[in-house]
């Protein structure tokens, strides 16, 4: 009977929605106010009921969505991204400002860089320097950040190293380019709002070497990620602090490349170098090639050890990964996220399937056949190289240990008792929003996440670790599956790279120079952090819900040209 | 010295020394003991599972299984009379059966799942020949502990059929 109630009231949600619905206005301070926004609860799947006694409930804080109420028409379709390529001492204008995007027929008022979505792709040869001359001509103070880059840390784009930039102010990045292969720029204040609405896009470092990687027919650059919309629109954001703290917000629409049917033709027998990027709030993703074959290449900072094939991609948030496939067989051809998700409910795993592109593979082969480099697995001497001078540091004791934990307080009594008792079983990692309205009601006033040092008990900011120029650092990380909601966390260090080592004590034999990882719950992630960039830099979760619930810690490192404040 | 040796395991706590494999104590599946083969109704054991070996660092299947390796070790088991030790999974409704082989040195067995829940089973077979499912009595069995994942909904703890007749894998 429950179950039937719930499922209509679900079906009637758009019509409440619209009535409760009366428009936005312009506010002032930090988050503009909205208070004449309404809440609307989160879609939920009819086959999981919500707890008895949350019907009524709402977040604690107020609404937000940008806009200010502004008629969408009355903004520039949002465009696909441009390729811009920049040589060394060029200067691009970035701005970050208001765009229309369309989804499913409906107009939204979101975010873009340049009117792209995603933004600019900045195509650069490696160990170039470029000049960004960044506008916010958005509400909300923003930044930018250049995820992966060991840049000069005055341009990390965080508070550690700059003031916000307000509407209507600039700030101009310097951005150098060390290291080949993709990255991604986004904003670092309430990215759980502004990269949610589309601030996020890549930059595509070129290695001098033509041989860097295998032979393709073309490149594509392929950004993941999800939006939460209802039948009425976009489901707000808080506005004082984050929605969705418990387990980060996960949407309900797939987008590649900001489109939820991104397609792409390619012709039979061709071998295509995917750069995948996963920009979603929450969700990693299981990235499937239609069950064309895929080869390994390549993640944040580097190539693999050892090119690997592999039947799918968990990518979490803020990873990269190069990925070649092949499509031999004419036909359309999905590229999906198949997932196991879970019923809390009614305690059992099931398998969900989601679309994220598609592929129309031509029935006419390319001129040149690529299948015998295709089929070959290289491995790349240069890269084992480059890792010798750390092996010595594998096997020894860490560093410093990182317990990751949460603690909650004033959450809703029905979301506390049924998190006690279903934290009997906690998987691995969190494929789904299996507690969709749990997780919205939960907000970062209430929840914190913790990043705990083991030894001194020190919590997040609280935290400072000193290390010199040119050490290399051992960094224990486990997730504590003992906790009130324990979840999977991918935890990015800012202006270094780091190899993961070690996972549950057992080596990792095949490496690759990292700037995220995801940690599952009850594991242990051992990484080694070459500590070569100096400055005061950031380590923390990069789900955006956890990092607004206060999961990040500093360091610095110290050196000539340490820019920290 | 002594006192450094004590502080270690303290800042440290119980995590993997150098090298040293540690599965998640979270996820690791107590093996019962039957009672049906005499001399093992005191026997003991856990079924370690880690992700197995991925460049990914966590270890999932095309449809988003997760792959782990598992890790059994058995105690107080006495020698096997007439017959052999030998290591089962199986999916919950025992649907789907997999071999994993005869207990090695040291009652001890390895073997890899790609299921979300299992069961892991000991028997004692008649020899060592491989077969579809089991022909020995059951010695030691045990559950992932996604199996707890049970509490919301369901026929109820008290009723005698398997929750699969109920549509709950």
């Amino acid at each position: 009977m429950r179950l039937l109630l719930t499922a209509a009231f679900v079906m009637l949600l758009p019509a409440v929605a619209a009535a409760q619905d009366h428009g936005m206005h312009h506010g002032h301070g930090a988050m503009p106010a909205s208070d004449s926004l309404a809440w609307r609860m989160p879609p939920m799947d009819p086959a999981m009921p919500m707890m008895p006694g949350l019907e009524t409930e709402l977040p604690p804080v107020a609404p937000f969505a940008p806009g200010g109420g502004m008629d969408p028409m009355m903004l520039p379709e949002a465009q696909p991204s441009e390729v811009v390529a920049l040589a060394d001492g060029d200067t691009l204008r970035l701005e970050a400002g208001l765009v229309r995007r369309t989804l499913g027929g409906k107009a939204f008022v979101m975010y873009g860089y340049n009117g792209q979505v995603p933004g600019p792709l900045l195509d650069v040869a490696q160990g170039t320097r470029v000049v960004v001359e960044f506008t916010n001509a958005i509400a909300l103070p923003t930044m930018v950040h250049w995820h992966g880059l060991r840049l000069d840390n005055r341009f990390d784009g965080t508070l550690l190293v700059q003031d916000a930039v307000q509407q209507g102010e600039t700030f101009t990045y310097e951005l150098t380019f060390p290291d080949a292969g993709v990255y991604w720029y986004h904003p670092h204040l309430r990215e759980d709002v502004q990269q949610d609405l589309g601030l996020y896009g890549n930059m595509l470092v070129r290695p001098p070497d033509a041989g860097y990687y295998g032979p393709a027919h073309r490149e594509e650059v392929l950004v993941l990620d999800d939006l939460l919309v209802d039948a009425h629109g976009l489901i707000p954001w808080g506005q004082e602090a984050a929605t969705h703290a418990l387990m980060g917000r996960f949407g309900t629409v797939m987008l590649a490349n900001g489109v939820p049917d991104h397609h792409l033709t390619v012709r039979r027998g061709e071998v295509v170098r995917f750069f995948l990027t996963n920009v979603a709030n929450a969700r990693t993703f299981n990235v499937v090639f239609g069950g064309a074959r895929a080869k390994l290449v390549a993640s944040d900072v580097s190539r693999f050890e050892r090119e690997a094939w592999v039947g799918s991609v968990p990518i979490a948030p803020a990873e990269r990964y190069v990925v070649e496939v092949r499509f031999d067989e004419a036909g359309e051809h999905a590229i999906t996220n198949a997932i196991q998700a879970i019923n809390h409910f009614r305690g059992e795993f099931y398998p969900h399937v989601d679309t994220l592109a598609t592929v129309t593979v031509l029935d006419t082969p390319p001129e040149d056949d690529l299948s015998e480099a295709f089929a070959t697995l290289r491995e790349h001497p240069d890269v084992q190289r480059d890792i010798d001078a750390f092996r010595e540091h594998f096997a020894r004791p860490p560093d410093h240990v990182l317990d990751l934990t949460v603690a909650v307080k004033n959450l809703p009594l029905p979301i506390v008792q049924s998190m006690e008792i279903d934290t009997l079983y906690v998987p691995p990692m969190e494929w789904n929003d299996a507690m969709p309205m749990m997780n919205w009601l939960s907000t970062g006033t209430q929840v914190t996440w913790i990043l705990r040092e083991r030894g001194t008990g020190r919590e997040n900011m609280d935290i400072h670790w000193d290390f010199r120029q040119g050490e290399v650092a051992k960094i224990r990380v486990f997730n504590d599956p003992e906790t009130f909601h324990p979840m999977n966390h991918p935890i990015h260090i800012h202006g270094q790279r780091f190899l993961v080592v070690a996972m549950d004590g057992v080596p990792n034999t095949n490496l690759v120079w990292k700037d995220t990882a995801i940690v599952p719950v009850g594991s242990t992630m051992d990484v080694l952090v070459d500590l070569s960039n100096p400055g005061r830099w950031m380590l923390h979760c990069h789900i955006a819900e956890h990092l607004e619930a206060g999961m990040m810690l500093s360091f610095r490192v110290g050196g000539g040209g340490d820019g920290a404040r | 010295m002594p006192a450094l040796l004590l502080v270690l395991p303290l800042l440290f706590g119980a995590l993997p020394g150098p090298g040293a494999v540690c599965p998640p104590e979270y996820y690791e599946i107590a093996l019962v003991p039957t009672g049906r083969v005499p001399g093992t109704g005191g026997s003991t054991g856990t079924a370690a599972v880690a992700f197995a070996q991925s460049p990914f660092g966590i270890a999932v299947s095309p449809d988003g299984s997760y792959v782990y390796d598992l890790h059994l070790t058995l105690r107080r088991l006495p020698p096997a009379r007439d017959g052999v030790y030998t290591v089962w999974i199986s999916t919950p409704d025992l649907k789907q059966i997999e071999r994993l082989g005869p207990l090695g040195a040291g009652h001890r067995a390895t073997g890899r799942v790609s299921w979300n829940k299992f069961l892991v089973i000991v028997t004692l077979e008649p020899d060592a020949a491989a077969s579809a499912k089991w022909r020995g009595p059951v010695v030691l069995r045990g559950l992932s502990r996604s199996g707890l994942m049970h509490t919301m909904a369901g026929h109820g703890p008290f009723q005698s059929e398997p929750c699969a007749t109920y549509g709950y894998f």
